[in-house]
């Protein structure tokens, strides 16, 4: 037996040799192409990836067109008309002299929607004024969709020209957040297209209960307002005119509610959606001060500015979300903590105003589903 | 179609060089696994420890494999649907009776819309809530470090 095997051994030693140059071999150019290698496999994944976000693209486009010949029964083709609305640019604000430049965002901005809201009612021109609004967010979401896998097919083609480790490293760096980007955005498609709340809904439905069986009054374009008599206090309740999908112009509205009571106003209380932390609960209620909301921060500037005139205290409530559920329709969660809410509103008037005070409750976000 | 004009898929020949790379060297690093498994196990009797070395470095070498393929073979986050459809609920409330009912959304649903005829009095029920449904699946324990 062991004569068998020191035969064998005596003829492997020829074996031995050529499997440990082999071995040093594989080790050298695994040095020198250890970074290609992984280049390639970055490469393959961010493909992955690519394909998957045009998939994506694809099915928005034609969930978009769809719904444009189901509403606006426009009778001709209008993909060439949609694609072109895809396509759209904006060119951003120089803001290498920053003095007035809330003024011309406010402008351009204005530009943008106008544009925006005049195309989409030309491609879908029997859609109601609520089914326009929504398809305008429909569409807004396919652009931003279209505009992402753009971006991304950029990129990995400048990684797969220059071959260059790091350009690629950073586009396979943040596959994971643009994928939770594209699927925060997924979510609101189906919301847009049937007319859903949303998450970010939370803030004009605390306003809505508040003003429901009051007399409203349009105060700036896409604004309601309602007058509400609460424990011998005047609330001006406003948010965004529903059940359309649309954010309304808040600044307007406070501003001209100000300006209209010239001042006399004791405090003014914003309930927004807010970004969570991971680990904390859906729809939780936090209170504090500020100007909650988000956006540009046009708005954000413009409310704080005429605060600050009137010297009026700013009180907010966020409603906690992730950027999962802010397009997404809405949960349980959320609707519980739009209820919980409210509560916190009334308490804030109850400890920061007294009898004969005027208060201004203003729900901010996407009215989307949400009467008033 | 427009839109393969607009977009065009990626070329899809990086996938195969890249696969095919892959593939290689999955056979190359297979095949020097199993020889240094095999002279592992021969020179066991003779020298132990040269013998541990290289069933050490073939067993590396499969573990190599198995990772190079766990990677590759990954469904991601695929199998999720690419454009969500979940089901919604409308909850009715009729402000009168306080009657609660809930139905399947209906397209022209909205929160505060005054729907349809309460059928316990003759109030008018009020859309007080439209939510996403529960997925049963999906409701796992949160483990929140307070
Ligand atoms: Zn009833």
């Amino acid at each position: 037996m062991s004569i068998l095997i020191g035969q064998i051994l005596q003829q492997e030693t020829d074996f031995n040799v050529i499997i440990q140059t082999l071995f040093s071999l594989a080790f050298i150019i695994y040095l020198v192409y250890a970074q290609k290698l992984q280049s390639l496999q970055m490469l393959n994944q961010i493909e992955a990836t690519l394909r998957r976000l045009k998939k994506i693209r694809d099915e928005a486009r034609g969930v978009t067109l769809n719904t444009i010949n189901e509403v606006g029964k426009p009778g001709v083709d209008v993909s060439n008309k949609v694609d072109r609305i895809l396509e759209f640019i904006s060119i951003p604000l120089t803001d290498m002299d920053p003095y007035g430049i809330v003024d011309k965002l406010d402008q351009y901005l204005k530009v943008n929607h106008n544009i925006f809201e005049a195309e989409v009612k030309a491609i879908a021109p029997n859609a109601s004024e609520i089914e326009r609004q929504n398809l305008e967010n429909l569409v807004g979401l396919t652009f931003e969709l279209n505009y992402i896998y753009k971006a991304m097919r950029h990129n990995y083609l400048m990684g797969k020209k220059t071959m260059n480790i790091y350009i690629i490293l950073q586009v396979h760096m943040i596959l994971p957040l643009i994928m939770q980007l594209v699927e925060s955005l997924t979510v609101g498609i189906q919301a847009t297209r049937e007319g859903i709340p949303i998450g970010d809904s939370v803030g004009p439905i605390v306003a809505g209960r508040l003003m429901k069986d009051y007399p409203k009054r349009d105060i700036s374009k896409e604004m309601v307002s309602a007058e509400v008599p609460f424990d011998g206090r005047t609330l001006i309740v406003m948010k965004a005119k529903g059940p359309g999908g649309t954010v309304g112009t808040p600044d307007e509205a406070i501003i001209n509610i100000l300006n209209e009571k010239e001042g006399k106003v004791k405090i003014i209380i914003m309930i927004d959606a807010a970004g969570k932390m991971e680990g904390e609960p859906v729809g939780a209620v936090s209170e504090g001060v500020g100007a909650a909301i988000g956006g540009t921060g046009k708005e954000k500037f413009k409310i704080e500015e005429i605060a600050t005139k009137f010297k009026i205290p700013v009180h907010a409530i966020a409603i906690k979300q992730g950027q999962e559920h802010v397009m997404a329709p809405l949960v349980e969660e959320l609707a519980e903590g739009a209820e919980k809410a409210g509560e916190s509103v009334k308490r804030i008037i109850m400890d920061y105003s007294g009898p004969g005070d005027t208060v201004i409750v203003a729900g901010i976000g996407n009215t989307i589903g949400v009467g008033q | 179609m427009k839109t393969n004009s607009q977009g065009g898929s990626p070329p899809p020949v990086t996938s195969i060089n890249a696969s095919r790379v892959n593939l290689v060297i999955i056979v190359i690093i297979g095949i020097l696994s199993l020889a240094s498994l095999y002279l592992g196990f021969k020179s066991f009797t003779e020298d132990q420890i040269t013998a541990y070395i290289y069933i050490l470095i073939g067993a590396l070498g499969f573990a190599a494999i198995g990772y190079m393929l766990f990677r590759g073979g990954r469904p991601s986050s695929q199998t999720k649907q690419d454009i969500p459809q979940v089901d919604i609920l409308t909850t009715l409330e009729c402000p009168k009776c306080n009657l609660r009912r809930v139905r399947e959304f209906k397209k022209g649903d909205y929160i505060f819309k005054n729907d349809e005829a309460c059928t316990r009095c003759d109030g008018n029920m009020i859309i007080s809530r439209i939510h996403k449904k529960k997925d049963p699946e999906k409701e796992k324990k949160q483990n929140f470090i307070e």
